[in-house]
Formats: C-alpha cells, sequence, structure tokens
C-alpha cells in the first residue's frame, strides 16, 4: 500500500494532447475513481499510472518515488482489464499464481496465496477449470483474484463491471467496495458510470476533455458540482439547467428567466445586476403541485422507485423526478416550484457561483 | 410436365408412374453434381489405380496385360525407390522446418507497428505470387557460376571450396530446391501465423508485463500456447504438400545428379513422363497415395484432439 502522486501530467499522442496537465495526490488507502465521458482521458491516465502508456511530461510517484520510466513490472501495481484478460490456457488457480510464479515465489507460499484469495473471493470450487468454463461474475472475480494474490501497492481498475449485466454490476459493486474495505489498498478505479463513482469513491475525479473538472467526495459534487459539466454529468436524470438573468434585488435576490417571471434564489450573489446565468436543479429536488409554474407533461417514465416526468416549461423540456405516484398523464399539466436552497448558479463560462 | 400428360391420358398407370418420378427426384436432382464428381474425380483415379497392376509402356505396343502384383514387388527391391523415400523424408522436414522458422520470425517481425510495415508486408509475400517453375529457374542460375553470384559469394564467405554450381555436387545438390523452396514457401508461414499473431488480444500482453513478464516469458506463456493450433495444422498440411512438390526439383536438377535429389514425386513423373512407364509410374504413386493416406490420417485426428481441448 502507498500513496500517489500525479504531477502535472501531459499526454500527447503525436500533436494530439490528451491529457492537459493533471494533478491529484492520492492518499495510501484511498479509494479514488476517475469518472468522465468516453475519451475524456481517464482510461490514458490510469494505463500511465500502470506504465502501460508513456508519460509525455509530469511526474508519476508511488510511495514518493518517480516511477515515469520504470517497466510495468517493477511498479508493483495490479491492474484489473475491462476484458479481464485472463489467459485461456491457464486453470483459475494458474491464472491466479502467474505473477508470483514469474517472482520465483516458493511452493508453499503461492498455494496459500491462491486459497486465500480463492476464499475470499468464492473462488474455491473453481481453481482447477479454464476461463472459458466459468460466467462473466466468475471471470470478474478471477480477475481481481490474480490482482490481490500479489497484495501490490495500489489496485488499478479499468471499466471492470463494464461488460457485467445490471444485476451482476451491482453484486460486483458491493463486493469490490467490501474487498477494498477489507484490504485497505489504494485504488484507482476507471468508469463512465456515475452510479459506480458515487457509490465505490472516497473521492471522485470527474474529467472532461483531458482536464480534471472537480475532485471530492461523491456527496460534494452532488451537492456542489464545482462546473456545468460536472453538475450534468453526476446525477441521474441529470440537472436541469434554465438560462437567466440575475437579480440583485432588495434583500430579496432573484433570477429572471426569458418570460420575464422571476424565481427567488437562496442567497446574494457577487454578480452585476443583469448578468446572464445557468440555473441549475435537479430533477428530484423540483416540487411538483401547488403554486408553482404552469409546465406541460410530456412523457412519463415510471421506474417503480419513482417516476421521471418529462415536462415542457417554457417550451424547453425539463426533466421531474418525483416518488409521489399522483396520476398524471401526458398531456397533463403541471404545476412545478423550485425551492431556493437546491438551486444552482452558474455563470457564463459555466463555473459554479458562490455566493456571497 | 411428360409425366402429366401420361397421367392424364391412362388414370390406371398414374400410380406407379408418381410413384417413380417421386422416388428418383432426389437422384435426379443431385445426379449432374455426381456425374460430374465421377468422371472428374473417381474415374482417373480408379483407372491411375489400375495401371498399377498392369504392365503399361507407351513405346510397347504389345503392353497393356494384367501382371498382378509384379510393380509392387520390382518396387520392394527398387534401391532408386529406396533412395528417393529417404530423399523425401529430407526433402520435406529440412524444407517445412527452415520454413516455419523463418515464417515465424517474419511474422513476428511484421507483427510489431514500424515505418513502412504495410510495404513491407506486401513485399514479403511477393514469392508466393511467383510460379514456382519460374522460382526454380531463377534459383538455378543463380547457383550457375557462370550467370549467378551465389557461388562466388559463397566462395568469399569460405562456405565452398571453389565457385562451384552446387546443384551438379553430389552431396550439396539437394541444398538448392530445398533453399528455392524456402525462399518460395515462407510466405505461407509468414501470412497464417501473422494472422493468428494478430488475433490475440493485446490485453493479455499488458496484463502479463504488469504480472512481470519479460518478452521472452511473453513469448513463451502467450504467443507459443495461442499459436500451437496454427503451427500444429499448417505444418502438418505444409508436410503433405511439399512431400508431394516435384515442380521445383524437377526443374532445377531433374532428380540428379545420381539420382540424389531424387524424391518420390519426382520420380513417378521420371517413370511416367521419361521411361513412359505407366504402370510402374503408377505403382509408386499408389504406394506414396497410401503414406500420405496415412499422413492425413494423423492430421485429422490431431486436429480433433486439438479442437476438443478447447
Amino acid at each position: 500500500m502507498a500513496s500517489i502522486d500525479i504531477r502535472d501530467i501531459h499526454k500527447s499522442y503525436g500533436k494530439i494532447e490528451v491529457l492537459h496537465g493533471v494533478d491529484l495526490a492520492i492518499k495510501d488507502g484511498e479509494f479514488i475513481v476517475l469518472v468522465g465521458p468516453s475519451g475524456c482521458g481517464k482510461s490514458t491516465l490510469l494505463r500511465m499510472i500502470a506504465g502501460l502508456e508513456e508519460v509525455t511530461g509530469g511526474d508519476i510517484l508511488i510511495a514518493g518515488n518517480r516511477i515515469n520510466d520504470l517497466a510495468p513490472k517493477d511498479r508493483d501495481i495490479a491492474m484489473v482489464f475491462q476484458s479481464y484478460a485472463l489467459y485461456p490456457h491457464m486453470s483459475v488457480a494458474q491464472n491466479m499464481s502467474y505473477s508470483l510464479r514469474l517472482r520465483k515465489t516458493p511452493r508453499e507460499k503461492v498455494a496459500s496465496a491462491v486459497s486465500a484469495a480463492a476464499s475470499k473471493l468464492g473462488l474455491d470450487p473453481f481453481l482447477e477449470r479454464r476461463p472459458k468454463a466459468l460466467s462473466g461474475g466468475q471471470r470478474q472475480r478471477v480477475a481481481m483474484g490474480r490482482a490481490i494474490v500479489r497484495q501490490p501497492k495500489a489496485f488499478l481498475f479499468d471499466e471492470p463491471l463494464s461488460n457485467l449485466d445490471a444485476r451482476l454490476r451491482e453484486q460486483m459493486r458491493a463486493e469490490i467496495k467490501k474487498l477494498h474495505g477489507e484490504l485497505g489498498a489504494t485504488s484507482i478505479y476507471v468508469t463512465h458510470d456515475q452510479i459506480e463513482a458515487m457509490t465505490l469513491a472516497d473521492r471522485i475525479v470527474a474529467m472532461h476533455g483531458g482536464v480534471v473538472q472537480q475532485v471530492g467526495s461523491p456527496l460534494d459534487l452532488y451537492d456542489r458540482p464545482a462546473n456545468l459539466f460536472v453538475a450534468g454529468f453526476i446525477g441521474s436524470p441529470g440537472m436541469n439547467f434554465i438560462e437567466a438573468r440575475y437579480q440583485p434585488g432588495e434583500g430579496s435576490p432573484a433570477a429572471r428567466l426569458a418570460d420575464g417571471t422571476l424565481v427567488a434564489l437562496p442567497h446574494a450573489y457577487a454578480l452585476e445586476p443583469d448578468t446572464p446565468v445557468t440555473l441549475g436543479i435537479r430533477p428530484e429536488h423540483v416540487v411538483i403541485g401547488g403554486e408553482g409554474r404552469e409546465a406541460a407533461v410530456e412523457l412519463i417514465e415510471p421506474t417503480g422507485f419513482g417516476t421521471i416526468l418529462h415536462l415542457a416549461l417554457h417550451g424547453l423540456p425539463f426533466k421531474v423526478f418525483t416518488t409521489d405516484r399522483k396520476v398524471l398523464n401526458a398531456g397533463n399539466a403541471a404545476a412545478v416550484s423550485f425551492p431556493p436552497q437546491h438551486l444552482h448558479l452558474f455563470d457564463r463560462e459555466g463555473a459554479r457561483v458562490a455566493a456571497l | 410436365m411428360a409425366t402429366t400428360v401420361i397421367a392424364e391420358q391412362s388414370p390406371h398407370r398414374r400410380p406407379l408412374m408418381q410413384r417413380f418420378a417421386r422416388g428418383s427426384e432426389p437422384y435426379l436432382y443431385s445426379a449432374p453434381a455426381l456425374i460430374l464428381i465421377v468422371t472428374v474425380m473417381l474415374v482417373p483415379l480408379v483407372v491411375g489405380i489400375s495401371y498399377a497392376f498392369r504392365d503399361v509402356q507407351i513405346l510397347n505396343p504389345f503392353s497393356g496385360g494384367f501382371i498382378g502384383l509384379d510393380h509392387f514387388r520390382a518396387l520392394a527391391e527398387d534401391r532408386a525407390f529406396l533412395g528417393a523415400l529417404r530423399n523425401t523424408v529430407w526433402w520435406t522436414g529440412a524444407s517445412v522446418l527452415l520454413q516455419f522458422v523463418f515464417g515465424l520470425i517474419l511474422a513476428l517481425l511484421l507483427d510489431k507497428p514500424f515505418t513502412g510495415r504495410g510495404i513491407a508486408q506486401a513485399l514479403v509475400f511477393l514469392p508466393w505470387a511467383v510460379p514456382t517453375f519460374l522460382t526454380g529457374l531463377n534459383w538455378a542460375w543463380l547457383f550457375n557460376p557462370v550467370i549467378g553470384p551465389l557461388p562466388h559469394w559463397l566462395h568469399a564467405l569460405g562456405i565452398l571450396s571453389e565457385p562451384n554450381n552446387i546443384l551438379s555436387d553430389p552431396a550439396l545438390a539437394m541444398w538448392g530446391p530445398i533453399i528455392a523452396n524456402v525462399w518460395w514457401g515462407i510466405p505461407f508461414f509468414a501470412i497464417t501465423l501473422l494472422a493468428a499473431l494478430q488475433a490475440i488480444p493485446r490485453d493479455l500482453y499488458e496484463a502479463a508485463s504488469i504480472d512481470g513478464a519479460g518478452p521472452v516469458q511473453r513469448f513463451l506463456s502467450i504467443t507459443l500456447p495461442f499459436l500451437a493450433p496454427t503451427i500444429a495444422i499448417t505444418i502438418l498440411l505444409r508436410t503433405v504438400w511439399i512431400s508431394n512438390f516435384a515442380d521445383l526439383i524437377v526443374v532445377m536438377t531433374k532428380g540428379g545428379p545420381a539420382d540424389r535429389t531424387q524424391i518420390v514425386a519426382s520420380y513417378i513423373f521420371t517413370q511416367a513422363f521419361t521411361r513412359l512407364d505407366f504402370g510402374y509410374a503408377s505403382a509408386i504413386a499408389m504406394v506414396l497415395l497410401v503414406l500420405l493416406l496415412v499422413y492425413s490420417m494423423l492430421i485429422v485426428v490431431l486436429r480433433q484432439t486439438l479442437l476438443n481441448k478447447d
């Protein structure tokens, strides 16, 4: 186990720069999730830490030692691949022990490490099988077993659950979290799935376009997204955005919407009057019924736990999530209102505006 | 149509005619293909095999009679045939082994990305496109000290004591066709092995490099196991083809000097088309056929076990 420091990391393929200076300090034993849409550079960053991609600029330190130029095998890390990358001609036990055998570990030690890992992951009955004879979830476990037998300084996960079905993904997610609790090893986990990010991470690193957008605890990112990208990426269904202009008012700050109506804000902001801003509110925070703005219901999606309403508010698409099973049908009108404490305010560049 | 017309005229015979038509229908449908296969494949085979038991000599108008197993008795004592059998093993073994080794090296080199790889791949596969008799002629000339550079180079390197034609040296002559065959056959192994190499998932190598495997260990524990089925099948197939492959030998040495490069396939060719003894040539061909059938059976069995293993 060890800390990992990433200092001003750049990566270019020819003239195309895909990582524009990433800084990240990962504490010993921390579970970090790199999240972002495809092509944001999260996998590239992980592969650079693993040593599978060359570092164009900057430094990577594991336990304080610069490892930029070390071969992957000398970095003492383990990686779980999206495709699992199990050796198809080796049995489960051979797959798990391969790294130990390469390091000329004594036979008894190898056997005990493998059986310890196997029992931790519930793989005991399958040790003599080939990966081909295993289900997706079992293969996933073997891939994890291969990583944990070595007790490396850090675990790297590259979208390890993407190839599993939804039910299994949920189950493995919980198992990974439990395993991390038991082993306490520094882990870096790459995913495009914000639910995985929210549920697993000690800290989430949200990335977009090769730049880190925000680093923080899951609830930090949910409650106080640093910019429009993070606000829209974290949370499902995604946050609603409404263009507006800031009105300081006299002790009652508000935002004026395009139709001239006012939305009350929780506090005053350090903005000039009439500054264009973007209001954000999560679908689950919108209040339906009572006094409010009129919106047309265009579509309803019942999820069982609640209902997603697709509305047209001032002609713009707007989503509301409610656990209230009040009968609303497409074509009905609904009254929506925005509790001020749940409103987010972003400036023209998309950055969160801090309250005064 | 004819059946319907008849059936309408004589209602009593209708069931019989219809039954006949129904019964013969599948045979009539498959007849064109069957007739074609029988005439093209089976008839020549049967005629060829029948020659082996008859005295068929083109230059002897009184030949053609049935002589039973006389050809096979003669064959058992024919020292030229036994020599040809030995030469076949040597020719096939050396050619296949060298083609495989160089083909594998080439495939491994072409698997790595480098600038100009596309052109290199195209060039490497070029020999395969050269007709074999042209290949044979080219190499025969290259080995000819009057017009070819090879004997002089080999002499300069100290491999040959004098710049002579190795094709006329009984001790070395076999190397001539073998070298030509290796040059011509490398692309086959390179193509098939390269295809197999490129089918190996890259992340296995990445996982292995993180697990601590160096280049040699990665080759031994990932590349070789993945290539093994392809290697087994291609080597076995090539063995059959090459042991049958007389073109280069006929063009380059005609089996000489002193039968030192005579393989069974070229011996058949010599017996049939130089001595014009078709009967004896057919008898030799039958022996070769049986040997190759046995060998092919081994391939089929091996293939099955390889496939069942996965």
